[in-house]
Parts: C-alpha cells; sequence; structure tokens
C-alpha cells in the first residue's frame, strides 16, 4: 500500500517537474504570439477577460458611489471625457482616433460598459486604470470630485443620441480640460507643509514614468539606464550634477527640471507638490 | 543532449566578444584610461568599477555606464561627446559642479574608452 502511493507520488512530482519544464520551453521559445495585430485565442481571450471582471469586481465592491444624476456633473464630465478619453474610446456617432485602431485589448464602446457595468467598477477602472491594457489610470490626473464627473458622463452615455451628443460636444468645447498631470492634489501648492508618504512616493515613481529612465531600488520594472541610477540618491551630493542635495532642492528639481537646468534631457512630467513631496520622501530613504 | 546545451549557451556566447559599434574609439586604451581615473581622483566624486578606494557618493554612480543613454544628463552618450565632456565640463553646461580637471584630448579618449567597458 505504502509503495503503491510512493510511487503515485513520484508520477505526480514527474509530472509537476516536465510539466514546469514544458511550460518554461514554451515561453523562452516565444511560441504564445504576442503581437497586437492579431487577436488572443479565445480560451485565452475568455480567461484574461474573466480574470479582469472578477479583479474589478472584488475590489470596487466596497465603494460608495455618489449622487451621478445631476446636470452640472455630467457636463463637467463630457469636458473631461472630449480631453482623455474621446481619443480611444470614441462617443455616441464619433469614431476614436487613429491610435486606436490596432490596440488589443480594444478600447471598448463605453455605452455598452455603461449599460452593463455598476458605476462603482466603472469608477474602479478609471482610476486605477488596467494592467497590460492601453487604458492608464487616472488617479494622479484627475482628482476624486473630476473622475466621479466622468463616471456620471459615461453612466449618461446610453441615454444620449448621436444627434444630442454632438450637439453637447459643440456646447461644451472651448473649456476643453487642462491636460495635465498632478491635478489630484486639489490643494496643490497650499502654504501649509505637506510632509511626504514613503509609500505614496514609490507609487508615484512608478505612475510618473520616472521607472522609465532611472533604475530605482524597490519600484518594478526600474531598470533602465537613460538617466543615473538613482541607488545612494539619498547621501548623494548633487541632485543631477547642479543642485545641492536638500529636499526643498529634490522637490524642484522633480517638478521644474528645466527652470533649474535647461539643457537637461530629464522632462517636466507635471508632478503636483505633494507628488513631489512623497517621491522624495521614497528618495530619501535609497542610501546605498 | 549535447545539442541542447549548446542551444542554451548560444545567447551567453554572443553577449560577450565586440562591443555595439557607438561606443567604440578608434586608438583609445581603456586600460590606461583606468589608470587615468585613478591618477585625476574622478573617484572623489563618483563610485567607478574596477577603481579600489572609498566609494564616493558626490556624483552618480557610473556603473553600467556603457548603457546610460545621457551624459551628466545634457549629452547623448556617444564617444565624441563622452571626450567633450570629460575635457571640459563647465563649457557645455555652466550649472555643472564637475570641474575641468585639464584632461588632455588622449587622455580623456583612454577615459572614454574604460569607461565604455562598463556594462
Amino acid at each position: 500500500m505504502r509503495d503503491g502511493l510512493g510511487k503515485i507520488a513520484m508520477v505526480l512530482a514527474g509530472v509537476a517537474v516536465a510539466g514546469a519544464g514544458a511550460g518554461a520551453a514554451f515561453v523562452y521559445a516565444g511560441i504564445y504570439n504576442i503581437a497586437a495585430s492579431e487577436q488572443h485565442t479565445a480560451p485565452v481571450y475568455w480567461l484574461l477577460d474573466y480574470a479582469m471582471r472578477r479583479s474589478v469586481k472584488s475590489r470596487a465592491a466596497a465603494i460608495e458611489v455618489p449622487e451621478l444624476q445631476d446636470a452640472q456633473r455630467i457636463r463637467a464630465g463630457a469636458v473631461h471625457y472630449q480631453t482623455h478619453c474621446l481619443q480611444c474610446h470614441g462617443a455616441p456617432g464619433v469614431a476614436p482616433e487613429p491610435e486606436a485602431i490596432g490596440m488589443t485589448p480594444a478600447p471598448v464602446n463605453l455605452v455598452s460598459t455603461a449599460r452593463e457595468w455598476p458605476a462603482s467598477e466603472i469608477y474602479w477602472v478609471v482610476r486605477h486604470g488596467i494592467k497590460m491594457s492601453g487604458m492608464p489610470a487616472w488617479n494622479y490626473k484627475l482628482s476624486e470630485k473630476e473622475l466621479w464627473d466622468v463616471v456620471a458622463f459615461i453612466k449618461a452615455l446610453p441615454a444620449l443620441s448621436p444627434a444630442e451628443y454632438a450637439a453637447l460636444d459643440k456646447s461644451t468645447s472651448g473649456s476643453a480640460a487642462r491636460r495635465t498631470v498632478g491635478a489630484r492634489a486639489e490643494a496643490a501648492d497650499s502654504a501649509e507643509t505637506m510632509s511626504g508618504d514613503v509609500e505614496a512616493g514609490k507609487r508615484a515613481l512608478d505612475q510618473y514614468l520616472c521607472a522609465t529612465c532611472h533604475r530605482i531600488p524597490g519600484v518594478v520594472g526600474a531598470n533602465r539606464h537613460v538617466g543615473p541610477p538613482l541607488n545612494g540618491i539619498a547621501t548623494r551630493g548633487y541632485i543631477a550634477g547642479v543642485l545641492s542635495n536638500t529636499p526643498e532642492n529634490m522637490v524642484r528639481w522633480i517638478r521644474y527640471p528645466q527652470q533649474v537646468d535647461p539643457l537637461s534631457a530629464m522632462p517636466n512630467l507635471g508632478v503636483s507638490e505633494q507628488d513631489a513631496r512623497d517621491i522624495a520622501a521614497y528618495l530619501s530613504t535609497l542610501d546605498e | 543532449m549535447r545539442a541542447g546545451v549548446v542551444t542554451l549557451a548560444m545567447p551567453l556566447l554572443t553577449a560577450c566578444g565586440e562591443q555595439p559599434p557607438q561606443t567604440q574609439i578608434a586608438g583609445a586604451d581603456a586600460e590606461r584610461g583606468r589608470e587615468v581615473i585613478q591618477a585625476y581622483g574622478c573617484i572623489a566624486c563618483h563610485t567607478v568599477p574596477g577603481i579600489p578606494g572609498p566609494a564616493s557618493n558626490v556624483g552618480p554612480p557610473l556603473a553600467a555606464f556603457a548603457k546610460r543613454a545621457y551624459i551628466g544628463g545634457v549629452l547623448p552618450n556617444t564617444p565624441d561627446d563622452l571626450v567633450r565632456w570629460l575635457r571640459n565640463p563647465p563649457a557645455v553646461d555652466s550649472r555643472t559642479a564637475m570641474p575641468n580637471v585639464g584632461l588632455s584630448e588622449a587622455d580623456a579618449r583612454d577615459v572614454a574608452a574604460y569607461l565604455y567597458t562598463l556594462h
């Protein structure tokens, strides 16, 4: 009896190892086609889509939805929609911009989303985005109020005919929202001292694309060599070789690199005061 | 079996050897460049792999410098621009804290050759 169980255990272990090996070979050989120009296989598509829905559902469950059926709120949302969402998602009777053609997963028609998804889940996706899709997170670019304005507008979309949308578009274009990042902190640049939050700073470093140029310990995927590595930045004598390394100077550099040094390749990413302080707080923990 | 081992080793075999063309400096000596770096005290501000001494953190570390896209954050990392920077940093960017230590053209080329060995 024991001998039989031992044999079964060996066979299972063998199968597991063979399976892991086959999986590794499948990945290494690049067999699965990741081209955006071709669709997933149906089972893979179903799995990814289902996993996404389940993930959003579980995280959106506790979200409290404010009053959305307010004309002013919907109108404010329409302005943001035209600035930020139209390019990929289109609108009733309006095609998305050419950039959206050829995206996989395709940016959904939000009229169908509005009809099928609860507001809390739409809010969650607008705020957090979706990994490995073209849908960005808007929580660094839109304030809490603005996020809900957009949700309110999306929820109002199914009732708009193409003609009604065109009329709305005409009456709101001209008040297009500023395309700036960092609008999240509505109390930005206020006089009170805002201390930096290390965890928030780590997330901000990722979202503001710092990780696409710098090696940053602790930030996943931050391993490029466009700019200098940030290992040891906490104790480095100079910031970018031009500013003495103090907390105030770090915030100033992060927010306005070209004001400090017009020759710098580091771009102005529109980092808000609070986000810059948070980032500086995280960087101050990198002392080796 | 042997074929399998060779196939797995191929990426390793091809990674070493020739440097990509954009980091080759004709007639420069990387080993001599290392000596120049030590002589001119660059490690007073920079941590440089292969140069012994206390690690300094005044300026950025030069590990993996060959992969760096920009020099001093202001010049593209090409051999000519690197030599230009090394010879007179303030002439390139008046705000930089990196001083002009009076490197000759030959010294600067050797230093650049050494820096381009840092992957």
